[in-house]
């Protein structure tokens, strides 16, 4: 990045439109984001991970487990490097994964304000990644249900 | 911040321990208003006029009947023996008449541009594409890239080594820009509308923007690229904004020759030194100097002169919610500070100590009631 850009100067640009930025009418018009760097999938400057310096992303890792996303602040004009991931596999536990994302991140230089974000979202995939639970089989009401069933 | 150069990058892919340092032409202001009002009126200037026939609707000898026929007094055909005779003609509400106020080839299609406005959206157009972030934004697959701005050695077109599409393709591929090839193949789509039937078939992306220097890098490469879908080129002596800012975006992914990127000071000067070859041309300099606003508001410069933030961290909050004393005990102490030690001796919960009277005994009260 020359010296002339800076990352308040990007979103002036690029707040209007964006590859990333998904624009719908619905709901008074919701601006939504698909870079894997926003936390919250909106496109709002806060949000936005093509904007920040130091962006985190939480993805979904492959076979069960999270990656956690961060841009280089010092690679900005490094495309090829500027990302670097790590992935905290499906068997540890979650509260161990939470605490390694706020470790890297929110405690090491990065945006402490992302940290409720970030634990959130990694929450959200852990959660997501689990077996959905079947339903109960109902229970019968009424003497002459169970009489029914019985005979 | 400030990264003075850019490494150059071998024919083989890798960091060549080249580098150049980077024109001054990027660091020229970036201002999209200017790019989109430029670009617009670049567009309007490219267009074909075009227009209906002169003679489209006219070609009839048709007059009115005029009154007392009891039908409309437009112009009618005359004759008889077809069904078109007695048709009405001419006017734009008729079928087979001319339309309303017929296109003309002397329609104002063009527009005047300040040349020195056209220069700066050009330098503003270069200065975005440098920056990683805004080429993502307009959309260019640029994750495999090694470094923004790219630029290759003029070693691997020395002696028309890329005169083949072939070898251009596998240029691109070794250089990271293979992705952004790909994706303008996967996008290519028939267009919308009636533009399919007049020679605007499809649509598709754009991928980057091939910039050399005629004089040393030669035209064969023009050649070798011409055939690559959304692959462009340009002559770095005669760049065009409608190539550096498609749709007026900013932040086209710019492929540059060594030669070409060190012809770059040449070609636009600074904000000092007029250019050598625009007459009367100065880059436009930036009106702030540090864009970044956090660290304009964290540097010591501002935090010395601000005044403290007035009463710390018993700041009086103004709208929040009434905290019941009684229940909470935080908001109880402040109150009232000796429920502390209220609380601690747990005065609240204790015995009232009383201790019945002694019996006084029998001589007491006989003394009492002694007369």
């Amino acid at each position: 990045m020359a010296s002339n850009i800076s990352a308040d100067l990007i979103w002036e640009v690029t707040h209007n439109y964006s590859s990333s930025l998904v624009k719908r009418k619905q709901s008074g018009g919701v601006q939504f984001s698909r870079h894997p760097l926003n936390l919250r999938n909106q496109y709002t400057r806060k949000y936005e991970g093509a904007v920040a310096d130091k962006a985190i992303g939480v993805q979904a890792g492959d076979n069960g487990g999270v990656t956690l996303l961060t841009k280089k602040d010092n690679k900005a004009h490094a495309p090829s490097s500027h990302i670097q991931s790590s992935t905290f596999g499906s068997g540890r536990s979650s509260r161990k994964t939470y605490s390694a994302i706020v470790n890297s991140t929110a405690k090491h230089g990065y945006r402490p304000d992302l940290r409720k974000d970030a634990v959130a979202r990694a929450s959200a995939i852990r959660k997501s990644q689990k077996p959905v639970k079947e339903d109960k089989p109902a229970k019968l009401r009424g003497a002459k249900a169970r009489a029914a069933e019985a005979s | 911040m400030s990264r003075p150069t850019v490494t150059v990058i071998s024919a083989s892919g890798e960091a060549s321990k080249d580098t150049l340092s980077i024109p001054n032409v990027f660091k020229s202001p970036i201002r999209p208003d200017i790019v989109q009002f430029v670009h617009t009126g670049m567009n309007k200037n490219r267009r074909q006029p075009y227009a209906v026939s002169e003679k489209a609707g006219h070609q009839t000898s048709a007059e009115s009947w005029g009154t007392g026929r009891a039908v409309a007094r437009i112009p009618r055909v005359s004759g008889g023996g077809t069904h078109r005779a007695g048709q009405a003609a001419f006017g734009n509400q008729c079928r087979s008449g001319r339309m309303f106020a017929p296109t003309k080839v002397w329609r104002k299609w063009h527009q005047k541009l300040n040349l020195n406005q056209k220069r700066f959206a050009t330098a503003s157009a270069l200065a975005a594409s440098s920056s990683a972030a805004l080429l993502l934004a307009r959309g260019h697959n640029i994750a495999t890239v090694p470094e923004v701005p790219l630029v290759i050695s003029s070693t691997a077109f020395a002696d028309a080594a890329i005169a083949k599409t072939s070898a251009a393709i596998a240029l691109l591929r070794t250089v990271g820009a293979g992705a952004d090839l790909d994706k303008v193949k996967t996008s290519r789509k028939l267009r919308a509308g009636k533009g399919k039937l007049r020679g605007r078939r499809y649509t598709q992306r754009r991928g980057p923007l091939i910039v050399y220097n005629p004089e040393e890098d030669g035209t064969e490469l023009v050649l070798a690229f011409r055939n690559v879908s959304g692959v462009e080129t340009s002559s770095v002596y005669s760049l065009n904004l409608l190539q550096l800012a498609p749709g007026g975006h900013l932040g086209r992914f710019i492929i540059w020759t060594s030669s070409a990127f060190a012809a770059l000071d040449k070609i636009y000067g600074s904000t000092t030194e007029a250019s050598a070859l625009k007459k009367d041309f100065l880059l436009p300099s930036a009106i702030m100097k540090n864009p970044d606003l956090n660290k304009i508001i964290n540097s010591s410069e501002i935090q010395t002169v601000l005044r403290p933030v007035r009463g710390g961290a018993i700041t009086k909050r103004t709208v929040v919610q009434k905290k019941n004393p009684l229940k909470n005990f935080q908001v109880q102490l402040r109150l009232n500070p000796y429920a502390a030690a209220f609380a601690k001796e747990k005065l609240g919960s204790k015995a009232i100590k009383s201790e019945k009277a002694k019996p006084t005994g029998e001589a007491f009260s006989t003394q009492l009631h002694e007369n």
